[in-house]
């Protein structure tokens, strides 16, 4: 009887949704509370159609944002964070091939061009780009994201890239970790509140055409005239209304050409910066070092011999669209497993639970791109930082309610 | 009807080249209305589920799309539908490259497999 008093308290802190099941929600973390409706007669022998099941969760989903352009779900950065947490994320069994969604056994990712409101021809007749708000349905993708933090299943929409249609919805579960990835994460209030830490790709515009290159020049219909007009084609939307989502992010990968080579146009060998805001709660940002002081470190010398162009740190404090940050940036390639596990013993505050976890962690998907530079580093890194993250906001719940029954 | 309906493998090539549109909305009817499926097409004929569409239909789709755009442009280049022309080119590119690259990585043994353990192909023995 004890336990279901702790139960009663929870349900009336957090939105929990009465509903009559169709199917049952057994979902990963959901406490069903089944309450059986007396009507008159002492037989509580009623029919499935007189209970009701309130599912709620412990509310221990934790929101994440992602702001990337063009395309999503499957992409690197997903692949690398759903590892941290160990598991690999698959698409959901059985269901639409089609579908952008990743689960895994403590991540769902879900992509937010499935809130697309206009489908390819509805776009291409408004004259609508995906990237315009207009094209999104921004209630719904708010209603259900809260929904699912506080541990509700949805049907959320699929959006099929390949025919342009909005599919019959999917069945989401609340997961523990819930990513959402798209192109406007952070562009709604509401959304932007429901978010427990938000996360903003930046590729400059040179680096952007390089890898645009490296993906299309293989497909036959085109050609380098053709890339390069798709890309103006899109930036004055891009510039309204994707890029000032990074104002409001906790943390921004941002992916320049390298300054260690003059003229380099290959994109091959890249800068990463990190920026992280200060003052986020449960997250501390990465330092080398000495925290708040300004370092330049380049690791390459008598201890550690690295090849052309080399590597090159650099750590500081700077002020980002009026916000204090902490920026760490790495220009240049690892070339060797010693090269990475050297650069990891010197950083701090990398919420790694042993000696060597990054390393081990890059190694693991040694094909992925960008696993030699500072693109697949930084990404690991604050997929382990999100990982810290969530084990705080779960040990300050647990704490919590046993305070509330204390009391 | 049902043979442009582009359920069989062998004829994808010939309907895209004649009537893209109508093989869309063949899809598209397909997807919304699941339960037709089975009686409608292929009585006495092998069904076959419609998969993710192949690379090759998508690289017809993203060289039709380029098309499409650079005609959109012409006339007018800074209207909402140049941009939301290209904006489908940069779509449907992603969408094949994704494509090319789950093709590079699965064995079709393995998925095979995975879904079938207990055929002859995938018995395992541990001695």
């Amino acid at each position: 009887m004890a336990v279901s008093t702790v139960y009663t308290v929870l349900s009336l802190n957090s939105t929990c949704s009465i509903s009559k099941p169709t199917k049952t929600h057994l979902g990963f973390n959901q406490k069903q509370l089944v309450f059986f409706k007396k009507i008159t007669t002492i037989t509580t022998t009623t029919t499935r159609r007189a209970t009701t099941v309130i599912t709620c969760s412990a509310g221990n989903t934790v929101v994440i944002g992602l702001a990337a352009d063009s395309g999503c779900g499957k992409s690197t950065f997903m692949r690398r964070l759903t590892s941290v947490f160990g598991g690999a994320a698959e698409p959901p069994k059985g269901g639409n091939p089609d579908s952008n969604t990743l689960i895994s056994d403590t991540t769902t990712v879900i992509c937010l061009d499935d809130y697309h409101s206009l489908d390819r021809t509805g776009r291409k007749e408004k004259g609508v780009t995906a990237l315009d708000p207009r094209a999104n349905n921004f209630d719904l993708m708010y209603e259900q994201v809260k929904a699912i933090k506080n541990g509700v299943a949805v049907e959320k929409p699929i959006y099929n890239h390949v025919t342009g249609l909005i599919d019959p919805p999917e069945l989401i579960k609340p997961p523990k970790i819930f990513v959402i990835e798209g192109l406007h994460p952070m562009y709604d209030a509401r959304v932007r509140e429901l978010l427990d830490f938000s996360i903003y790709l930046d590729i400059s515009n040179e680096v952007k055409f390089a890898w645009k290159i490296q993906r299309d020049m293989a497909e036959r219909g085109h050609s380098l005239e053709s890339i390069k007009a798709s890309i103006e084609a899109r930036k004055p939307d891009f510039d309204a209304y994707i890029d000032p989502q990074k104002q409001y992010a906790d943390a921004v990968i941002e992916v320049l050409p390298t300054q260690l080579i003059p003229d380099d146009n290959e994109g091959k060998v890249l800068r990463v910066r990190l920026i992280m805001k200060e003052g986020v709660k449960y997250f501390n940002p990465v330092y080398l070092f000495d925290e708040g002081s300004t370092i330049s470190w380049i690791p390459c010398g008598r201890k550690l011999t690295c090849s052309y162009p080399g590597i090159k740190f650099s750590y500081g404090p700077e002020t980002y669209f009026g916000h204090e940050v902490s920026v760490l940036e790495m220009d240049g390639q690892f070339d060797r497993l010693d090269e990475l596990i050297y650069v990891e013993s010197h950083l701090s505050n990398i919420s790694t639970k042993f000696y060597g976890e990054v390393t081990q962690q890059m190694l693991k998907h040694a094909d992925f791109p960008g696993s030699n530079n500072g693109t697949g580093l930084f990404q690991t890194i604050v997929g382990l930082k999100i990982r810290d993250l969530y084990e705080q906001i779960v040990a300050s719940k647990t704490g919590a309610p046993l305070e509330a029954t204390k009391a | 009807m049902a043979a442009v309906a582009g359920v069989s493998i062998t004829t994808p090539k010939v309907l895209a080249l004649e009537s893209p549109k109508m093989l869309q909305s063949a899809k598209f009817s397909l997807l919304n209305n699941p339960w037709k499926r089975c009686t409608e097409f292929g009585r006495g004929r092998m069904y076959v589920h419609p998969v993710a569409a192949a690379p090759e239909g998508l690289s017809e789709k993203v060289a039709e799309s380029v098309k499409n755009a650079k005609e959109a442009c012409s006339e007018n280049p800074t209207d909402g539908e140049c941009a939301a022309a290209w904006d489908e080119v940069e779509e449907l590119s992603a969408a094949a490259s994704h494509a090319r690259d789950k093709k590079k990585e699965s064995d079709p043994l393995e998925d095979y497999c995975k879904d079938n353990p207990e055929t002859d192909e995938c018995r395992t023995y541990d001695d």
